[in-house]
Protein backbone atom coordinates (compact mmCIF):
# COMPACT_ATOMS: atom_id res chain seq x y z
CA UNK A 1 0.00 0.00 0.00
CA UNK A 2 1.45 3.44 -0.90
CA UNK A 3 -0.39 4.48 2.13
CA UNK A 4 2.25 2.89 4.42
CA UNK A 5 4.81 3.69 2.19
CA UNK A 6 4.21 7.25 2.74
CA UNK A 7 3.45 7.18 6.86
CA UNK A 8 6.89 6.38 7.12
CA UNK A 9 8.33 9.28 5.50
CA UNK A 10 5.82 11.82 7.13
CA UNK A 11 6.93 10.34 9.77
CA UNK A 12 10.69 11.65 9.06
CA UNK A 13 9.11 14.97 7.74
CA UNK A 14 7.59 15.41 11.53
CA UNK A 15 11.04 14.83 12.74
CA UNK A 16 12.81 17.11 10.53
CA UNK A 17 10.12 20.11 10.81
CA UNK A 18 10.47 19.45 14.76
CA UNK A 19 14.03 19.88 14.25
CA UNK A 20 13.73 22.58 12.11
CA UNK A 21 11.63 24.69 14.79
CA UNK A 22 14.60 23.92 17.03
CA UNK A 23 16.89 25.29 15.11
CA UNK A 24 15.46 28.61 14.17
CA UNK A 25 16.50 29.22 17.84
CA UNK A 26 19.55 27.56 18.66
CA UNK A 27 21.44 26.74 15.15
CA UNK A 28 20.67 29.84 13.10
CA UNK A 29 24.32 30.04 12.19
CA UNK A 30 24.46 26.93 10.68
CA UNK A 31 21.06 27.32 8.77
CA UNK A 32 22.20 30.53 7.44
CA UNK A 33 25.33 28.74 5.92
CA UNK A 34 23.14 25.90 4.10
CA UNK A 35 20.79 28.83 2.94
CA UNK A 36 23.21 30.54 1.05
CA UNK A 37 24.27 27.62 -0.96
CA UNK A 38 21.16 26.65 -2.15
CA UNK A 39 20.52 30.39 -2.79
CA UNK A 40 23.77 30.42 -5.32
CA UNK A 41 22.33 26.97 -7.22
CA UNK A 42 19.34 28.39 -7.37
CA UNK A 43 21.03 31.74 -8.87
CA UNK A 44 22.51 29.22 -11.56
CA UNK A 45 19.01 27.60 -12.07
CA UNK A 46 17.26 30.95 -13.12
CA UNK A 47 19.95 32.36 -14.43
CA UNK A 48 18.14 32.45 -18.05
CA UNK A 49 15.29 34.66 -16.25
CA UNK A 50 17.82 36.97 -14.24
CA UNK A 51 19.08 37.81 -17.89
CA UNK A 52 15.80 38.99 -19.84
CA UNK A 53 13.54 42.47 -19.32
CA UNK A 54 11.94 42.21 -16.08
CA UNK A 55 9.45 45.34 -17.19
CA UNK A 56 9.08 43.74 -20.12
CA UNK A 57 8.30 40.14 -18.91
CA UNK A 58 5.88 41.66 -15.97
CA UNK A 59 3.72 44.19 -18.23
CA UNK A 60 3.15 41.67 -20.87
CA UNK A 61 1.16 39.52 -19.26
CA UNK A 62 -2.40 41.11 -19.71
CA UNK A 63 -4.99 38.98 -19.29
CA UNK A 64 -8.56 39.93 -20.37
CA UNK A 65 -12.13 38.16 -19.28
CA UNK A 66 -11.83 35.28 -17.32
CA UNK A 67 -14.13 33.60 -14.73
CA UNK B 1 -13.01 1.08 -1.28
CA UNK B 2 -16.16 3.15 -1.44
CA UNK B 3 -19.41 1.63 -0.69
CA UNK B 4 -21.44 1.51 -3.77
CA UNK B 5 -25.26 1.72 -4.77
CA UNK B 6 -26.85 -1.55 -5.65
CA UNK B 7 -27.13 -0.97 -9.32
CA UNK B 8 -30.24 -2.86 -9.46
CA UNK B 9 -32.64 -0.28 -8.86
CA UNK B 10 -31.11 3.18 -10.49
CA UNK B 11 -33.24 3.62 -13.27
CA UNK B 12 -33.42 7.27 -12.07
CA UNK B 13 -30.62 7.55 -9.51
CA UNK B 14 -31.83 10.66 -8.44
CA UNK B 15 -34.67 9.55 -6.90
CA UNK B 16 -33.00 7.43 -4.14
CA UNK B 17 -30.85 8.62 -1.22
CA UNK B 18 -27.31 8.43 -2.07
CA UNK B 19 -26.01 5.49 0.27
CA UNK B 20 -23.16 8.30 1.45
CA UNK B 21 -25.91 10.74 3.02
CA UNK B 22 -24.96 9.99 6.57
CA UNK B 23 -21.34 9.13 6.42
CA UNK B 24 -18.62 11.21 5.93
CA UNK B 25 -17.40 10.48 2.14
CA UNK B 26 -16.90 13.48 0.13
CA UNK B 27 -16.41 14.52 -3.64
CA UNK B 28 -13.43 16.66 -4.36
CA UNK B 29 -12.97 18.81 -7.68
CA UNK B 30 -10.56 21.38 -8.37
CA UNK B 31 -11.00 24.14 -11.55
CA UNK B 32 -8.02 26.32 -12.47
CA UNK B 33 -7.53 28.75 -14.77
CA UNK B 34 -4.28 29.24 -16.27
CA UNK B 35 -2.97 32.57 -17.68
CA UNK B 36 -1.10 33.04 -20.71
CA UNK B 37 1.80 35.09 -21.99
CA UNK B 38 4.41 35.36 -24.74
CA UNK B 39 8.01 37.13 -24.87
CA UNK B 40 10.40 37.25 -27.20
CA UNK B 41 8.65 36.57 -29.87
CA UNK B 42 9.64 38.48 -33.16
CA UNK B 43 6.62 40.21 -34.35
CA UNK B 44 3.33 40.61 -32.29
CA UNK B 45 1.29 38.23 -30.84
CA UNK B 46 -1.55 38.40 -28.72
CA UNK B 47 -2.21 35.67 -25.88
CA UNK B 48 -5.61 34.92 -27.79
CA UNK B 49 -3.40 33.90 -31.02
CA UNK B 50 -1.75 31.46 -28.59
CA UNK B 51 -4.38 30.02 -26.82
CA UNK B 52 -5.55 29.37 -29.62
CA UNK B 53 -2.32 27.42 -30.91
CA UNK B 54 -3.04 25.44 -27.91
CA UNK B 55 -5.97 24.09 -28.32
CA UNK B 56 -5.51 23.14 -32.05
CA UNK B 57 -4.63 19.32 -31.43
CA UNK B 58 -7.70 19.62 -29.17
CA UNK B 59 -9.94 21.38 -32.30
CA UNK B 60 -8.33 18.71 -34.66
CA UNK B 61 -9.14 15.59 -32.87
CA UNK B 62 -12.89 16.62 -31.34
CA UNK B 63 -13.89 19.90 -33.65
CA UNK B 64 -14.52 22.15 -30.15
CA UNK B 65 -12.00 23.76 -27.34
CA UNK B 66 -14.39 22.08 -24.67
CA UNK B 67 -13.85 18.36 -24.11
CA UNK B 68 -13.56 15.70 -21.41
CA UNK B 69 -10.45 13.43 -21.23
CA UNK B 70 -9.65 9.84 -20.45
CA UNK B 71 -8.88 10.74 -17.06
CA UNK B 72 -12.53 11.86 -16.87
CA UNK B 73 -11.35 15.83 -16.42
CA UNK B 74 -12.29 18.83 -18.34
CA UNK B 75 -10.44 20.47 -20.17
CA UNK B 76 -11.19 23.81 -22.31
CA UNK B 77 -11.11 27.21 -23.35
CA UNK B 78 -12.20 29.78 -21.13
CA UNK B 79 -12.92 33.22 -22.37
CA UNK B 80 -10.46 35.74 -22.67
CA UNK B 81 -7.49 33.31 -23.61
CA UNK B 82 -7.79 31.31 -20.40
CA UNK B 83 -6.44 27.52 -20.56
CA UNK B 84 -9.05 26.36 -18.15
CA UNK B 85 -8.68 22.01 -16.59
CA UNK B 86 -11.24 21.04 -14.10
CA UNK B 87 -10.09 17.51 -12.41
CA UNK B 88 -12.81 14.65 -12.47
CA UNK B 89 -14.15 13.78 -9.38
CA UNK B 90 -11.92 12.71 -6.78
CA UNK B 91 -12.47 10.68 -3.24
CA UNK B 92 -9.51 11.96 -1.37
CA UNK B 93 -7.98 15.25 -1.20
CA UNK B 94 -4.65 12.85 -2.73
CA UNK B 95 -6.54 12.10 -5.52
CA UNK B 96 -7.47 15.64 -6.11
CA UNK B 97 -4.07 16.90 -6.03
CA UNK B 98 -2.78 14.06 -8.40
CA UNK B 99 -5.47 15.22 -10.91
CA UNK B 100 -4.95 18.96 -10.71
CA UNK B 101 -0.85 17.69 -10.85
CA UNK B 102 -2.11 15.92 -13.91
CA UNK B 103 -3.93 19.13 -15.68
CA UNK B 104 -0.21 20.65 -15.07
CA UNK B 105 1.41 18.37 -16.85
CA UNK B 106 -1.55 18.31 -19.76
CA UNK B 107 -1.20 22.21 -19.84
CA UNK B 108 2.52 22.15 -20.05
CA UNK B 109 2.53 20.06 -23.12
CA UNK B 110 0.08 21.91 -25.09
CA UNK B 111 2.08 25.54 -24.22
CA UNK B 112 5.12 23.63 -25.43
CA UNK B 113 4.22 22.39 -28.42
CA UNK B 114 2.34 25.30 -29.20
CA UNK B 115 5.71 27.14 -28.50
CA UNK B 116 7.03 24.99 -31.01
CA UNK B 117 4.82 25.82 -33.80
CA UNK B 118 4.69 29.29 -33.05
CA UNK B 119 8.59 29.67 -33.21
CA UNK B 120 8.28 29.02 -36.83
CA UNK B 121 6.58 32.21 -37.66
CA UNK B 122 7.75 34.18 -34.63
CA UNK B 123 11.45 33.21 -34.29
CA UNK B 124 13.24 31.18 -31.86
CA UNK B 125 13.26 32.56 -28.85
CA UNK B 126 9.28 33.15 -29.07
CA UNK B 127 8.70 31.58 -25.54
CA UNK B 128 5.11 31.17 -23.96
CA UNK B 129 4.26 31.47 -20.22
CA UNK B 130 1.58 29.82 -18.71
CA UNK B 131 0.54 31.02 -15.03
CA UNK B 132 -0.58 28.92 -12.66
CA UNK B 133 -1.80 31.73 -10.71
CA UNK B 134 -4.41 34.49 -10.20
CA UNK B 135 -3.29 37.94 -11.30
CA UNK B 136 -2.10 39.31 -14.23
CA UNK B 137 0.26 42.54 -14.23
CA UNK B 138 -3.06 44.77 -14.89
CA UNK B 139 -4.93 43.50 -12.15
CA UNK B 140 -7.19 41.27 -13.79
CA UNK B 141 -7.88 38.15 -11.69
CA UNK B 142 -8.59 34.40 -12.63
CA UNK B 143 -9.94 31.88 -10.29
CA UNK B 144 -8.62 28.46 -8.93
CA UNK B 145 -12.03 26.93 -7.37
CA UNK B 146 -12.66 24.14 -5.04
CA UNK B 147 -15.55 22.13 -5.21
CA UNK B 148 -16.66 19.99 -2.18
CA UNK B 149 -20.53 17.70 -2.28
CA UNK B 150 -21.93 18.98 0.74
CA UNK B 151 -24.59 17.38 2.93
CA UNK B 152 -27.46 19.69 2.51
CA UNK B 153 -29.00 19.70 6.48
CA UNK B 154 -25.95 22.09 6.74
CA UNK B 155 -28.05 25.41 6.97
CA UNK B 156 -26.61 28.50 4.31
CA UNK B 157 -26.18 30.79 7.43
CA UNK B 158 -23.21 28.67 8.93
CA UNK B 159 -21.59 28.58 5.50
CA UNK B 160 -21.12 32.48 6.05
CA UNK B 161 -20.54 32.20 10.15
CA UNK B 162 -18.51 29.07 10.78
CA UNK B 163 -16.91 27.74 7.19
CA UNK B 164 -16.09 31.24 5.52
CA UNK B 165 -13.72 32.41 8.66
CA UNK B 166 -12.21 29.18 8.19
CA UNK B 167 -11.50 29.62 4.57
CA UNK B 168 -9.96 33.12 5.22
CA UNK B 169 -7.93 32.53 8.24
CA UNK B 170 -6.50 29.07 6.38
CA UNK B 171 -4.52 31.51 4.28
CA UNK B 172 -1.80 31.61 6.72
CA UNK B 173 -1.05 28.15 5.60
CA UNK B 174 -1.92 27.92 2.25
CA UNK B 175 -2.16 31.18 0.70
CA UNK B 176 -0.02 31.08 -2.38
CA UNK B 177 1.29 34.50 -2.28
CA UNK B 178 2.14 37.45 -4.05
CA UNK B 179 4.44 40.49 -4.80
CA UNK B 180 2.71 43.11 -7.20
CA UNK B 181 5.54 45.57 -7.39
CA UNK B 182 5.21 47.55 -4.11
CA UNK B 183 4.32 44.90 -1.65
CA UNK B 184 3.89 41.38 -0.40
CA UNK B 185 0.62 39.53 0.13
CA UNK B 186 -0.37 36.20 1.37
CA UNK B 187 -2.80 35.41 -1.13
CA UNK B 188 -3.35 35.57 -4.54
CA UNK B 189 -6.71 36.36 -4.42
CA UNK B 190 -8.04 38.35 -1.74
CA UNK B 191 -7.92 41.42 -3.15
CA UNK B 192 -10.33 40.52 -5.77
CA UNK B 193 -13.10 39.24 -3.85
CA UNK B 194 -15.48 41.60 -2.47
CA UNK B 195 -18.48 39.62 -1.79
CA UNK B 196 -18.77 36.69 0.90
CA UNK B 197 -21.57 34.19 -0.56
CA UNK B 198 -23.60 34.56 -3.07
CA UNK B 199 -25.60 32.54 -5.88
CA UNK B 200 -23.62 35.00 -8.93
CA UNK B 201 -20.43 34.55 -10.54
CA UNK B 202 -20.28 36.88 -13.27
CA UNK B 203 -21.18 40.09 -11.70
CA UNK B 204 -20.45 39.54 -8.23
CA UNK B 205 -17.10 38.25 -6.49
CA UNK B 206 -18.17 36.24 -3.86
CA UNK B 207 -15.95 34.20 -1.67
CA UNK B 208 -17.46 30.95 -1.99
CA UNK B 209 -20.64 30.08 -4.65
CA UNK B 210 -23.68 28.19 -3.44
CA UNK B 211 -25.63 28.08 -6.94
CA UNK B 212 -27.21 25.06 -6.67
CA UNK B 213 -25.89 22.60 -9.13
CA UNK B 214 -24.84 19.40 -7.01
CA UNK B 215 -24.38 17.11 -9.90
CA UNK B 216 -25.38 14.58 -7.45
CA UNK B 217 -28.79 13.42 -5.81
CA UNK B 218 -30.20 16.83 -5.00
CA UNK B 219 -32.05 15.42 -1.61
CA UNK B 220 -29.02 14.89 -0.23
CA UNK B 221 -26.17 17.32 -1.52
CA UNK B 222 -25.48 20.32 -2.66
CA UNK B 223 -22.25 21.30 -4.45
CA UNK B 224 -20.20 23.88 -2.67
CA UNK B 225 -18.12 25.87 -4.67
CA UNK B 226 -15.10 27.75 -3.16
CA UNK B 227 -13.78 30.81 -4.77
CA UNK B 228 -11.40 32.51 -2.33
CA UNK B 229 -8.40 30.02 -2.90
CA UNK B 230 -5.11 30.39 -4.52
CA UNK B 231 -3.91 28.49 -7.55
CA UNK B 232 -1.05 26.64 -5.75
CA UNK B 233 2.04 25.35 -7.01
CA UNK B 234 2.93 23.62 -3.67
CA UNK B 235 1.13 20.09 -3.59
CA UNK B 236 1.77 20.12 0.11
CA UNK B 237 -0.92 23.54 -0.01
CA UNK B 238 -3.23 22.03 -2.59
CA UNK B 239 -3.95 18.49 -0.53
CA UNK B 240 -3.60 20.57 3.20
CA UNK B 241 -6.22 23.38 1.60
CA UNK B 242 -8.73 20.11 0.27
CA UNK B 243 -7.83 18.15 3.39
CA UNK B 244 -8.51 20.93 6.02
CA UNK B 245 -11.54 22.27 4.54
CA UNK B 246 -13.03 18.42 4.20
CA UNK B 247 -12.88 17.95 8.12
CA UNK B 248 -14.30 21.30 8.91
CA UNK B 249 -17.05 20.32 6.54
CA UNK B 250 -17.44 16.78 7.77
CA UNK B 251 -17.78 18.49 12.01
CA UNK B 252 -20.31 21.38 10.59
CA UNK B 253 -22.09 18.18 9.00
CA UNK B 254 -22.15 15.75 12.13
CA UNK B 255 -23.04 19.29 13.99
CA UNK B 256 -26.60 19.65 11.41
CA UNK B 257 -26.96 16.13 11.73
CA UNK B 258 -27.21 15.46 15.61
CA UNK B 259 -28.18 19.50 16.54
CA UNK B 260 -24.99 19.84 18.03
CA UNK B 261 -22.64 22.78 18.32
CA UNK B 262 -19.69 22.30 16.44
CA UNK B 263 -17.58 24.91 18.87
CA UNK B 264 -16.95 27.11 15.32
CA UNK B 265 -19.78 29.59 16.28
CA UNK B 266 -17.06 32.14 18.32
CA UNK B 267 -15.26 32.72 15.08
CA UNK B 268 -17.78 34.24 12.88
CA UNK B 269 -16.46 37.25 11.49
CA UNK B 270 -17.68 41.12 11.80
CA UNK B 271 -16.35 41.96 8.09
CA UNK B 272 -15.43 39.24 6.35
CA UNK B 273 -14.12 41.34 3.46
CA UNK B 274 -12.07 43.59 5.29
CA UNK B 275 -10.77 40.15 7.25
CA UNK B 276 -9.97 39.05 4.40
CA UNK B 277 -7.97 41.89 3.00
CA UNK B 278 -6.13 42.05 6.71
CA UNK B 279 -5.27 38.59 6.35
CA UNK B 280 -3.60 39.03 2.75
CA UNK B 281 -1.41 42.22 4.04
CA UNK B 282 -0.73 41.26 7.50
CA UNK B 283 -0.49 37.87 7.83
CA UNK B 284 -0.84 35.34 10.56
CA UNK B 285 -0.98 38.54 13.48
CA UNK B 286 -3.71 40.66 11.72
CA UNK B 287 -6.42 41.77 14.38
CA UNK B 288 -9.27 40.43 12.76
CA UNK B 289 -12.55 42.27 14.02
CA UNK B 290 -15.04 38.85 15.35
CA UNK B 291 -18.74 39.06 14.98
CA UNK B 292 -18.74 39.39 19.22
CA UNK B 293 -17.47 42.32 19.94
CA UNK B 294 -13.90 40.89 20.19
CA UNK B 295 -10.52 40.66 18.28
CA UNK B 296 -8.58 37.57 17.28
CA UNK B 297 -5.57 36.73 14.88
CA UNK B 298 -6.00 34.64 11.82
CA UNK B 299 -3.59 32.11 13.96
CA UNK B 300 -6.04 32.12 16.90
CA UNK B 301 -8.70 31.60 14.49
CA UNK B 302 -7.12 28.66 13.12
CA UNK B 303 -6.08 27.16 16.35
CA UNK B 304 -10.23 27.29 17.48
CA UNK B 305 -10.48 25.84 14.05
CA UNK B 306 -7.97 22.76 14.85
CA UNK B 307 -8.85 22.48 18.39
CA UNK B 308 -12.42 21.87 17.33
CA UNK B 309 -11.81 19.40 14.67
CA UNK B 310 -9.44 17.50 17.09
CA UNK B 311 -12.42 17.32 19.50
CA UNK B 312 -14.18 15.99 17.10
CA UNK B 313 -12.33 13.48 15.51
CA UNK B 314 -10.93 12.45 18.78
CA UNK B 315 -14.69 10.95 19.45
CA UNK B 316 -14.95 9.25 15.83
CA UNK B 317 -11.34 8.92 14.21
CA UNK B 318 -12.14 5.25 12.50
CA UNK B 319 -15.19 6.71 10.65
CA UNK B 320 -13.20 10.26 10.16
CA UNK B 321 -10.14 7.93 9.22
CA UNK B 322 -12.21 6.15 6.50
CA UNK B 323 -13.00 9.67 4.24
CA UNK B 324 -8.93 9.16 3.64
CA UNK B 325 -8.72 5.51 2.92
CA UNK B 326 -6.77 5.02 -0.46
CA UNK B 327 -5.71 8.68 -0.18
CA UNK B 328 -2.33 8.36 -2.08
CA UNK B 329 -0.81 11.13 -0.90
CA UNK B 330 -1.91 11.56 2.61
CA UNK B 331 -3.51 10.53 5.86
CA UNK B 332 -5.89 11.55 8.46
CA UNK B 333 -3.06 11.55 11.30
CA UNK B 334 -1.07 13.18 8.52
CA UNK B 335 -3.28 15.99 8.02
CA UNK B 336 -3.78 17.36 11.70
CA UNK B 337 -0.06 16.70 12.47
CA UNK B 338 0.92 19.18 9.76
CA UNK B 339 -1.91 21.57 10.68
CA UNK B 340 -0.58 21.52 14.07
CA UNK B 341 2.95 21.67 13.13
CA UNK B 342 1.82 24.91 10.64
CA UNK B 343 0.62 26.91 13.78
CA UNK B 344 3.07 26.26 15.90
CA UNK B 345 5.97 27.15 14.06
CA UNK B 346 3.86 30.29 12.57
CA UNK B 347 3.49 31.26 16.26
CA UNK B 348 7.04 30.87 16.76
CA UNK B 349 7.74 33.47 13.71
CA UNK B 350 5.38 34.59 11.74
CA UNK B 351 7.30 35.26 8.57
CA UNK B 352 6.95 31.55 7.61
CA UNK B 353 10.34 30.48 7.98
CA UNK B 354 9.51 27.15 9.89
CA UNK B 355 6.66 26.68 6.47
CA UNK B 356 8.63 27.67 3.84
CA UNK B 357 9.60 24.51 2.41
CA UNK B 358 5.75 23.71 2.16
CA UNK B 359 3.73 26.78 2.10
CA UNK B 360 3.88 29.34 -1.58
CA UNK B 361 3.96 32.47 0.08
CA UNK B 362 6.45 31.98 2.91
CA UNK B 363 8.62 30.03 0.16
CA UNK B 364 8.42 33.21 -2.12
CA UNK B 365 9.49 35.52 0.99
CA UNK B 366 12.07 32.88 2.37
CA UNK B 367 13.74 33.38 -1.24
CA UNK B 368 13.24 37.09 -1.17
CA UNK B 369 14.56 37.54 1.86
CA UNK B 370 18.10 35.49 0.74
CA UNK B 371 17.82 37.55 -2.65
CA UNK B 372 18.03 41.09 -0.61
CA UNK B 373 20.54 39.71 1.69
CA UNK B 374 22.74 39.70 -1.02
CA UNK B 375 22.03 43.10 -2.21
CA UNK B 376 19.49 45.25 -3.38
CA UNK B 377 16.69 43.68 -5.82
CA UNK B 378 14.86 45.69 -8.33
CA UNK B 379 10.89 45.38 -7.57
CA UNK B 380 10.35 44.80 -11.04
CA UNK B 381 12.66 41.75 -10.88
CA UNK B 382 11.00 40.13 -7.88
CA UNK B 383 7.34 40.89 -9.60
CA UNK B 384 9.00 39.10 -12.45
CA UNK B 385 10.50 36.23 -10.16
CA UNK B 386 6.82 35.92 -8.18
CA UNK B 387 5.08 35.16 -12.33
CA UNK B 388 8.13 33.10 -13.10
CA UNK B 389 6.91 30.82 -10.02
CA UNK B 390 4.33 30.49 -11.42
CA UNK B 391 4.82 29.58 -15.04
CA UNK B 392 4.44 26.11 -15.55
CA UNK B 393 5.73 25.83 -19.07
CA UNK B 394 8.68 27.66 -19.02
CA UNK B 395 9.29 28.56 -15.37
CA UNK B 396 12.58 28.07 -13.51
CA UNK B 397 12.39 29.02 -10.17
CA UNK B 398 9.60 26.66 -8.51
CA UNK B 399 11.30 23.80 -10.19
CA UNK B 400 14.67 24.81 -8.65
CA UNK B 401 13.48 25.32 -4.91
CA UNK B 402 12.26 21.57 -5.61
CA UNK B 403 15.02 20.07 -6.45
CA UNK B 404 17.10 22.09 -4.22
CA UNK B 405 14.84 20.79 -1.05
CA UNK B 406 13.37 24.00 -0.69
CA UNK B 407 10.18 22.78 -1.61
CA UNK B 408 8.27 19.57 -0.25
CA UNK B 409 7.39 17.27 -3.64
CA UNK B 410 4.80 15.19 -2.76
CA UNK B 411 3.60 12.79 -5.91
CA UNK B 412 6.21 11.07 -7.81
CA UNK B 413 6.83 11.51 -11.53
CA UNK B 414 5.09 7.81 -12.23
CA UNK B 415 2.32 9.21 -10.04
CA UNK B 416 1.51 11.92 -12.08
CA UNK B 417 2.26 9.86 -14.95
CA UNK B 418 -0.50 7.39 -14.31
CA UNK B 419 -3.23 10.23 -13.68
CA UNK B 420 -3.10 12.19 -16.88
CA UNK B 421 -4.58 8.71 -18.48
CA UNK B 422 -6.12 7.07 -15.22
CA UNK B 423 -9.17 9.10 -13.38
CA UNK B 424 -9.17 9.27 -9.69
CA UNK B 425 -10.50 5.71 -8.19
CA UNK B 426 -14.21 4.95 -6.84
CA UNK B 427 -16.04 8.17 -8.74
CA UNK B 428 -18.20 8.32 -11.99
CA UNK B 429 -14.88 9.61 -13.67
CA UNK B 430 -13.65 6.13 -14.11
CA UNK B 431 -17.60 5.72 -16.02
CA UNK B 432 -16.74 9.13 -18.00
CA UNK B 433 -12.94 8.13 -18.97
CA UNK B 434 -13.89 4.59 -19.77
CA UNK B 435 -16.27 5.99 -22.41
CA UNK B 436 -14.14 8.59 -23.13
CA UNK B 437 -11.24 6.41 -23.88
CA UNK B 438 -13.23 4.15 -25.76
CA UNK B 439 -15.13 6.68 -27.85
CA UNK B 440 -12.39 8.28 -29.44
CA UNK B 441 -10.93 5.17 -30.58
CA UNK B 442 -14.20 4.72 -32.39
CA UNK B 443 -16.29 5.50 -35.47
CA UNK B 444 -18.65 7.75 -33.56
CA UNK B 445 -19.91 10.81 -32.49
CA UNK B 446 -20.23 11.50 -29.02
CA UNK B 447 -20.47 13.95 -26.00
CA UNK B 448 -21.01 14.28 -22.48
CA UNK B 449 -20.81 16.39 -19.31
CA UNK B 450 -20.42 15.79 -15.41
CA UNK B 451 -23.61 13.65 -15.53
CA UNK B 452 -24.55 12.17 -18.78
CA UNK B 453 -22.76 10.18 -21.52
CA UNK B 454 -23.96 10.87 -25.06
CA UNK B 455 -23.57 9.21 -28.39
CA UNK B 456 -25.39 10.60 -31.90
CA UNK B 457 -23.62 8.61 -34.70
CA UNK B 458 -24.34 6.07 -35.54
CA UNK B 459 -26.73 5.34 -32.91
CA UNK B 460 -28.37 7.77 -30.76
CA UNK B 461 -28.25 6.60 -26.91
CA UNK B 462 -27.64 8.28 -23.31
CA UNK B 463 -27.10 7.41 -19.87
CA UNK B 464 -27.70 10.11 -16.53
CA UNK B 465 -24.81 9.20 -14.10
CA UNK B 466 -26.12 10.99 -11.16
CA UNK B 467 -24.44 8.94 -8.31
CA UNK B 468 -20.60 10.79 -8.20
CA UNK B 469 -19.94 7.76 -5.88
CA UNK B 470 -19.99 4.85 -8.53
CA UNK B 471 -17.96 3.76 -9.82
CA UNK B 472 -19.07 0.54 -11.57
CA UNK B 473 -22.27 2.10 -13.33
CA UNK B 474 -25.23 0.35 -14.44
CA UNK B 475 -26.94 -1.97 -17.08
CA UNK B 476 -27.61 1.09 -19.35
CA UNK B 477 -24.10 2.19 -19.04
CA UNK B 478 -23.34 -1.66 -19.94
CA UNK B 479 -24.95 -1.30 -22.64
CA UNK B 480 -24.10 2.43 -24.06
CA UNK B 481 -20.19 1.00 -23.50
CA UNK B 482 -21.75 -2.04 -25.84
CA UNK B 483 -22.47 0.28 -28.71
CA UNK B 484 -19.63 2.08 -28.48
CA UNK B 485 -17.28 -0.93 -29.21
CA UNK B 486 -20.00 -2.70 -31.78
CA UNK B 487 -19.17 0.94 -33.72
CA UNK B 488 -15.73 -0.13 -33.73
CA UNK B 489 -15.97 -3.16 -34.54
CA UNK B 490 -18.13 -1.96 -37.32
CA UNK B 491 -15.53 0.20 -38.57
CA UNK B 492 -12.94 -2.20 -38.67
CA UNK B 493 -15.02 -4.40 -40.62
CA UNK B 494 -15.22 -1.65 -43.22
CA UNK B 495 -11.46 -0.87 -43.08
CA UNK B 496 -10.75 -4.39 -44.08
Amino acid sequence: MPQEQHSQSMAHDEQHENDAVIGAGTTHEAAADAAIDDLDAILDDIGAVLETNAEEYVSGFVQKGGQ
Amino acid sequence: MPQLHDSGNRGHAGASASAHAGDFARIFGIETEYGLSVTGASRPCDAGQVAMMMFQPIMQRVRSTNTYLANGSRLYLDVGAHPEYATAEARTPGDATLADAAGERIMRDLALDAQRRLRATHGPDATVHLFKNNADSAGHSFGCHENYLVRRGVPLGRIETQLLPFLITRQILTGAGRFDGARWHVTQRAAFVDETVSSATTRSRPMINTRDEPHADPESFRRLHVIIGDSNRSQWATTMKLAMTHLVLCLMEWGARHDQRTGLESIALADPVEANLAVDAEGPRAALRLADGTTASPLALQRRVLGAVLDFVRARRDEVAASFDGDPLTTLDDVLGDWELGLESLAYDDEGTGIADRADWACKRRFAARLAGRGAVDPMRLAQLDLDYHDIANGALFASLERHGMMRVLCDEAQVDRAVTTPPAGTRAVLRGAFVTRAESAPVTWSCDWTQLRLTEPVKDEVMLLDPFDAVGDARYARLLALVDGARGVGADMTV
